[in-house]
């Protein structure tokens, strides 16, 4: 009998067993409330799998750019440009866009947290609000600008982080969702914001980061001349330029663009320590701009053939960059070699906004690299491409053309202006645009212009 | 007999302070159903206050009857069994009706059980009877029933249904107790044994995986109160793995039953449909909940039965939820201290297979719908909507009163008083 009764404290063990259990449970609760809350399946916030009831959605200035009013999603009315402009970055309804704000911070917009779940939302129909850093006038001057061509535009202040602009096209009105959106060949890719999510051939952007690794690997770089013919035998094949250069310096080399000049730079240091600067500056990363996930920018020099070597030192080849990576090196390149993150979240409404977001370093360059480049960059604008194609500005900065098999090239862009009061770097991708010098120059220099009138 | 001393120095006030508290939560909780309306509903109000008004009744009655302040079991049963009437009244005054009526069904049964085997010769002789009638009861189960919700455990009698095996979860307690409470002879082990097989038998062909489950955890339970041979309980518990790893290995279907486990997001809207959105809306509750009446999760299948729980924390909050799990721990704790002063090892071990059985079916429900377990469909006690798992819940409590404190009638049988010191000095 007594040992029965001493027995019966195998029932505290299973209450021991069960509290543990009752223990995950709640930990799991805390861990995963917000993303489990917030599921597309949740009837308090949508209907049909597309948002009905969340916080505004505003831009910097203020405009709302999305709400909730009974129990309807209402985008902003005054244009349908506008709202295709801003579309990948506030994103649709359904989270199709999966980087969009209506997505990617829905937890955050349904006003979750652990003590009252969604109960603000259900009482008042709409979540917490989000103010953007984005100025939605420029974004939509921005999409104009890219005219006919698809491709990304964005534009970030390289002192805070910023982002004060990101566009992607193809892009459609919300309002009157095409019926052929997911059939026609033209809208291929809408559903992605390729400013993050996007990848591309570089071109000869990729240039800058070869210039990097250069000058922190050879000392004699700025007294080296190269000298370009129209191509570049490399022994086992040989590199075609864009012209004819003759005797050309280093920096003269990045004015031109000169393949035969990079090439041989991109030899000499060899795959390896090529890649170690690509690397140390962010590249075969899964990097996150603040909380968005981006796409992976991919370097892989070859080892194999000194000619795929030399094109990979161009930015042809096999290299990708992610534009929302390309424009934080452009932020370090500017900024004394600290890159912040391009942030597009201005407030949430939460707790941590009384001290404010503070920005994060996504590339971390050589203070000196930096200053260099930064010299070369404002040369390039001075000495090659023309102050006058960016008037009060005083610009740096690099165009890229791409060169994709079968198609036309991709214009590429990356600069930022050099002006304490405008502290602001840009990259334009504007696919099957042609020559860098371009519509990507031109369209980034039209929408600076718009922030030199309104912010400087 | 320190049990008596301990409840004599507990204040006096104290059973009504637990009543007052109750009856507040229980009037708020009324409060947020009756006004979902625009017109009060008379039949409610008649339900809630008649329910709280019978909490107040039995008291006094269970004061004077046992003269004692010993309260805390049905206090639990009550608050527990007056949260699933709030659920079942936001879906409809039929189920809150019915739901009332399986309380009062349940207490009749407390009663009825603890008056019962207030003589362990009962509780002895009364064991035969359940052992045979239990077996009949699944067996008749088996040939009659119809298939519902993938298993075959219910007997539909039009007006109303019952499913026996919950009936038969309170004679299990019973059959184990009383045979093993005799000196371990090796007929009335291997009778026990037979039955055991039986019943888990019977479930399996019915496809009830989950109380199968539950009765075979029980009958380790018992078998380890009784022997307290931990190699032995190894054995058969291995024994029993490789028993269900064959099962699985040739009906490859009983597997399928658990393939959501730990897939659930994979198969949002298949077969982790009920775990995803107990989850789902779980979470968006908060602490504090939506509101009773306001959540999502009750037009899911199933949701006033086996996802009751999650009912509760989208609507009343996971504070809530985790004081229901909490509260059944604090069944456990007593059963435990009723084991420790009971009068003979046959309350000891009814009141700790009892606690078990609920704890661990308790276990499987919140575990299961929350994908910490797999998904097995049975019923949280004394809350899911449903008659006879109400009936069972409070049967099992029974037991555990029965080993702390027996009713006595106010002219106390001798016979009775005797054989309780005799056992107690055993």
């Amino acid at each position: 009998m007594k040992k029965t009764v001493k027995r019966a404290a195998v029932v505290y063990v299973l209450i021991a067993f069960f509290l543990v259990g009752v223990g995950i449970l709640t930990a799991q609760f805390i861990m995963h409330g917000s993303d489990w809350a917030t599921n597309k399946v949740n009837g308090h916030i949508y209907s049909n799998g597309t948002v009905v009831n969340a916080g505004t959605i505003s831009d910097r200035n203020g405009r709302i750019l999305a709400e909730s009013k009974n129990n309807k999603r209402v985008f902003i009315n005054t244009s349908a440009t506008m709202r295709k402009a801003i579309l990948h970055i506030v994103g649709d309804t359904s989270g199709v866009i999966s980087t969009g704000t209506h997505n990617l911070y829905r937890s955050n917009l349904s006003g979750y947290n652990i003590m009252d779940g969604i109960l603000n939302l259900k009482r008042n129909g709409t979540g917490s609000a989000i103010q953007l850093n984005i100025d939605c006038e420029a974004n939509r001057i921005a999409y104009d600008a890219l005219g006919n061509y698809n491709g990304t535009l964005i534009v970030c202040n390289y002192k805070t982080g910023e982002l004060l602009c990101s566009v992607s096209k193809p892009a459609y009105d919300v309002n009157y969702v095409p019926r052929d959106l997911r059939t026609n060949p033209a809208y291929d890719g809408v559903f992605l914001d390729k400013s993050v999510s996007g990848q591309y051939t570089p071109g000869s952007i990729m240039k800058i980061i070869t210039a990097a690794s250069a000058i922190e690997n050879i000392p004699d770089i700025d007294s080296r001349t190269f000298e370009c013919t129209g191509e570049y035998q490399t022994g086992d094949g040989k590199v075609i330029c864009n012209g004819v250069h003759g005797k050309i310096n280093f920096r003269q080399a990045l004015n031109q663009s000169c393949n035969c000049a990079f090439a041989q730079i991109s030899i000499e240091l060899g795959a390896d320590k090529l890649l170690e600067t690509a690397k140390s500056l962010g590249f075969n990363r899964h990097l996150k701009a603040k909380e968005v996930p981006l796409t992976m920018s991919r370097f892989h020099p070859s080892k194999e053939t000194k000619t795929e070597l030399g094109w990979a030192g161009i930015g042809q080849s096999t290299t990708y960059i992610n534009p929302t990576h390309f424009l934080a090196i452009m932020n370090a390149i500017a900024n004394g070699g600290t890159g912040y993150s391009p942030d597009r979240i201005a407030t949430m409404g939460i707790l941590g906004d009384v001290v404010g977001r503070m920005p994060e370093t996504l590339v971390k360059m050589n203070p000196a690299t930096a200053a260099k480049l930064k010299a070369m960059l404002r040369s390039n604008v001075v000495d090659k491409y023309g102050d006058w194609n960016f008037p009060g500005l005083e610009m740096c900065g690099k165009t890229g053309t791409a060169e994709i098999d079968g198609k036309k090239s991709t214009s590429v862009f990356a600069g930022f202006s050099s002006k304490d009061s405008l502290p602001l770097a840009v990259v334009c991708i504007a696919e099957e645009a042609g020559w860098g010098s371009g519509t990507a120059m031109k369209a980034s220099n039209t929408v600076l212009q718009y922030f030199l009138k309104n912010y400087e | 007999m320190t049990k008596s001393k301990e409840n004599k120095k507990q204040p006096e006030f104290r059973q009504i302070t637990v009543m007052v508290l109750i009856s507040i939560f229980q009037l708020i909780c009324a409060a947020f159903v009756i006004s979902r309306e625009k017109e009060a509903s008379e039949n409610l109000i008649f339900i809630f206050f008649g329910y709280i008004a019978f909490e107040w009744l039995y008291m006094m009655f269970n004061v004077i009857i046992t003269g004692k302040d010993y309260f805390e079991l049905e206090a639990i049963a009550f608050f527990l069994s007056g949260i699933g009437l709030t659920v079942c009244a936001t879906f409809s005054e039929a189920y809150a009706i019915k739901q009332l009526v399986a309380i009062g069904l349940g207490l009749i049964a407390y009663l009825a059980i603890t008056l019962l085997i207030r003589d362990v010769r009962v509780a002895g002789m009364l064991r035969y009877p359940a052992a045979i009638g239990s077996l009949i009861l699944l067996a008749v189960n088996i040939a009659l029933a119809k298939v519902t919700n993938g298993a075959l455990n219910w007997l539909d009698f039009g007006v109303f249904s019952i499913q026996p095996s919950e009936l038969v979860k309170v004679a299990f307690v019973l059959v184990g107790a009383a045979s093993l409470d005799k000196l371990l002879s090796n007929t009335s082990l291997t009778k026990y044994i037979l039955f055991s097989l039986g019943c888990v038998g019977f479930l399996f062909l019915m496809r009830d995986f989950g109380t199968a489950l539950i009765f075979f955890f029980t009958f380790i339970l018992i078998a380890y109160m009784r022997s307290g041979d931990i190699k032995t309980i190894a054995i058969i518990c291995v024994g029993a793995f490789i028993g269900a790893a064959l099962i699985i290995a040739f009906k490859p279907y009983v597997a399928n039953r658990f393939a959501a486990y730990r897939h659930i997001w994979e198969n949002m809207d298949t077969i982790g449909y009920q775990q995803t959105r107990t989850l789902i809306y779980s979470s968006s509750g908060g602490l504090f909940g939506l509101g009773i009446g306001e959540g999502k999760l009750r037009n899911v299948f199933a949701a006033s039965t086996d996802l009751v729980f999650g009912v509760i924390c989208e609507e009343m909050g996971i504070a809530t939820g985790i004081a229901v799990l909490i509260a059944f721990a604090f069944i456990g704790i007593f059963a435990v201290r009723a084991a420790k002063g009971s009068a003979s090892s046959f309350y000891a071990i009814a009141a700790v297979a009892a606690a078990g059985m609920l704890i661990f079916q308790l276990s499987l429900n919140v575990f299961g719908i929350t994908d910490l377990l797999p998904l097995t469909g049975v019923t949280l006690p004394f809350i899911s909507r449903g008659g006879s798992s109400m009936i069972c819940s409070w049967g099992l409590l029974a037991y555990i009163r029965a080993a702390g404190a027996p009713f006595r009638l106010p002219a106390p049988d001798v016979e009775i008083a005797r054989r309780r010191r005799g056992g107690g000095a055993a």
